[in-house]
């Protein structure tokens, strides 16, 4: 996919509102169409993936989160996804995802950081039938090597503490 | 119903799994009288903290008194009937209140709204009917807190004899000798009869082939980009791909009331966290009773037919019945009282790869349960194997006795059958003692 801003970015405060918003909707894009590797790629080499298990949880490590993992789980997940015995992916899990309300936050220059707040909302299909994952997304986005990066996606779903059937692909 | 014509040495019919009839029976014969797990005495530290849960269909309440005793009610205002605590932990200043009622919190009713309007009639402030109902039995070991909702049965004791020393290892590992338990609830939902999950807890046949997907991954990476290096997150979703002779090499204990466990299948890294807990527990028991502890190396513990802890990571799940095809399961973790904050991460690491909602390994069991669930709905065959190295358990000769088998022997499944068919047999004594076969 080609990106909507061909210029090298330098700093945190290039990036437009559109630019953010367009970096959102492609990610989300990504992986409703299974593009697991090109949607991996897109975070920084430290970026995290979190989804807290409580509500306004303060951090991941000194409490349980339905999902915490850096790229090597991302990755496994992936391999995982991509297995042909992945008995609970027969038929694999479809996702719709849609991202609006996305607000910019925080800017900050000395550290190219960009703090960006969204509303979202997943249809997935799995072999039991339909169900919808709804909440809020916390995105950290970083300047690297004139990219834009995630350094952390953070996913507030509205109903974290509820008894959940297995959860597969990423939210 | 006739429970007999369900049970054989070494199968047992479908409707075990799928007849609503069945389960309407276990949930009076089984969960009505079985010592339930409810919940661990730290999640009620302080007077007024109650934890609200459910033993079989009941809802009920566990709380701490005002003289630090704990109590379980069943949730439900005796006046009008609306419940007096939601879901989960909560605190109350001394009463529970529901919008019909008020009642202190060793349950005596404490008042009504318009009390006047009561005279003459028979209702009366002090009879223990408009009191809430407490359980039949509360009973406790080194914390954990379990009840039965029948007069008569086995004395708690004799009920935990064969597990009790996992619960000792539980504590045991902690430098305090207590655990509290720590960092939130999981809760996933099967689509699937709460034995089958049991079923699965001490089975070693169905990793290789159910979590093929979960280890190639980890072995993928490993091998792409680790030089074949495993990390702890990956080392315990590589296990499940070990070699059968490391499957049939473990030894299953299985012990009276359908309680067993088996020996661990990963140790816990020999890294400098480990180090350092071990220090932490040397310092307060001595180097060799640590080593001794830490000896005790077990993957899942059975305690039939509520809860499982695995104690050498700090994990307890328990599992509840929702209706004939529907179990959740609830997955705690547990700080070590003493231990280092590392270790306590560490457990949470754990649980998060293994236990989590979005565990790449617990889905495909999840699964696999719930294709068993559908395909025992069929009328392909009425009868379930429990085949496996039947007739070769052995009697354990260590003083918790019990039985003994191979790693890959289905004794567990069997054992829990057995104590099962001794539930559901009306009028049957409680003594479920294991016969060698």
């Amino acid at each position: 996919m080609t990106s909507v801003n061909p210029q090298p970015i330098n700093s945190a405060s290039d990036i437009s509102y559109e630019m953010v918003c367009h970096f959102l909707y492609r990610e989300a894009r990504l992986l409703d169409q299974r593009k697991f590797t090109e949607w991996d790629n897109l975070f920084a080499e430290q970026g995290m993936y979190w989804i807290p298990l409580i509500e306004d949880q303060p951090d991941p490590i000194n409490h349980l989160s339905l999902a915490y993992e850096d790229s090597m789980m991302r990755q496994v997940r992936i391999n995982r996804l991509n297995h042909n015995r992945a008995w609970s992916q027969k038929p694999r899990s479809r996702t719709s995802h849609m991202v609006s309300a996305i607000v910019i936050e925080k800017i900050c220059d000395e550290t190219n950081r960009l703090v960006v707040g969204s509303a979202f909302q997943m249809a997935e299909w799995r072999s039991f039938g339909l169900r919808t994952f709804a909440g809020l997304y916390t995105h950290t986005l970083v300047v690297s090597d004139g990219h834009l990066k995630i350094g952390e996606k953070r996913v507030d779903l509205i109903d974290s503490g509820e008894a959940f059937e297995p959860i597969e692909v990423f939210i | 119903m006739d429970i007999d014509r369900l049970i054989k040495k070494d199968e047992v019919h479908r409707d075990v799994y799928v007849s609503e009839e069945v389960f309407g029976l276990e949930m009076d014969r089984i969960f009505g009288s079985a010592w339930i797990y409810v919940g661990h005495d730290s999640q009620i530290p302080n007077p007024g903290d109650y934890w609200t849960t459910r033993i079989g269909l009941q809802s009920v309440v566990m709380t701490r008194g005002k003289r630090d005793e704990i109590n379980i009610f069943y949730n439900r205002c005796p006046h009008k009937g609306a419940r007096i605590a939601e879901e989960g932990c909560g605190h109350t200043n001394g009463l529970f209140r529901c919008p019909f009622s008020t009642f202190n919190l060793d349950g005596k009713l404490r008042g009504v709204p318009y009390l006047d309007g009561y005279q003459d009639t028979s209702f009366d402030l002090t009879d223990p009917r408009f009191s809430l109902r407490k359980v039949a039995r509360v009973a406790a070991y080194r914390g954990f807190v379990f009840a039965s909702l029948a007069e008569d049965g086995a004395e708690f004791e004799d009920f935990l004899a064969g597990v009790k020393s996992s619960l000792d290892n539980f504590c045991d590992r902690a430098p305090e000798g207590t655990v509290s338990v720590a960092g939130g609830v999981f809760r996933v939902v099967q689509r699937s009869n709460w034995k089958i999950f049991f079923e699965n807890l001490n089975d070693t046949g169905h990793p290789i082939a159910t979590h093929e997907s979960s280890y190639r991954a980890a072995r993928q990476y490993s091998e792409e980009v680790l030089d074949g290096e495993l990390p702890f997150e990956l080392h315990i979703i590589d296990g499940n791909g070990a070699p059968p002779k490391f499957w049939s090499d473990l030894d299953l204990h299985a012990f009276d009331y359908g309680h067993s466990y088996m020996t661990a299948i990963f140790n816990a890294p020999d890294d400098p966290l480990s180090q350092q807990y071990f220090a932490s527990l040397a310092a307060k028991v001595g180097g060799d009773r640590a080593e001794e502890i830490l000896a005790v190396n077990r993957h899942n513990t059975i305690i039939y037919p509520s809860c499982s802890p695995h104690t050498s990571f700090q994990q307890w799940r328990v599992i509840r019945p929702l209706s004939v095809d529907r179990t959740l399961v609830e997955i705690f973790t547990f700080r070590l009282d003493g231990a280092p904050d590392e270790l306590l991460q560490r457990t949470f690491t754990y649980s998060n790869v293994v236990n989590s909602p979005s565990s790449i390994v617990m889905t495909d069991d999840v699964h696999v349960y719930a294709e068993c669930q559908k395909g025992l709905s069929t009328q392909g065959g009425d009868w379930v194997s429990q085949h496996r190295n039947a007739g070769q358990d052995q009697p354990y000769s260590g003083s918790e006795g019990g039985l003994i088998g191979v790693g890959t022997s289905e004794l567990p499944i069997r054992n829990q059958f057995r104590a099962w068919h001794e539930y559901m047999s009306e009028g049957s004594g409680q003594s479920v003692s294991p016969e060698a076969s």
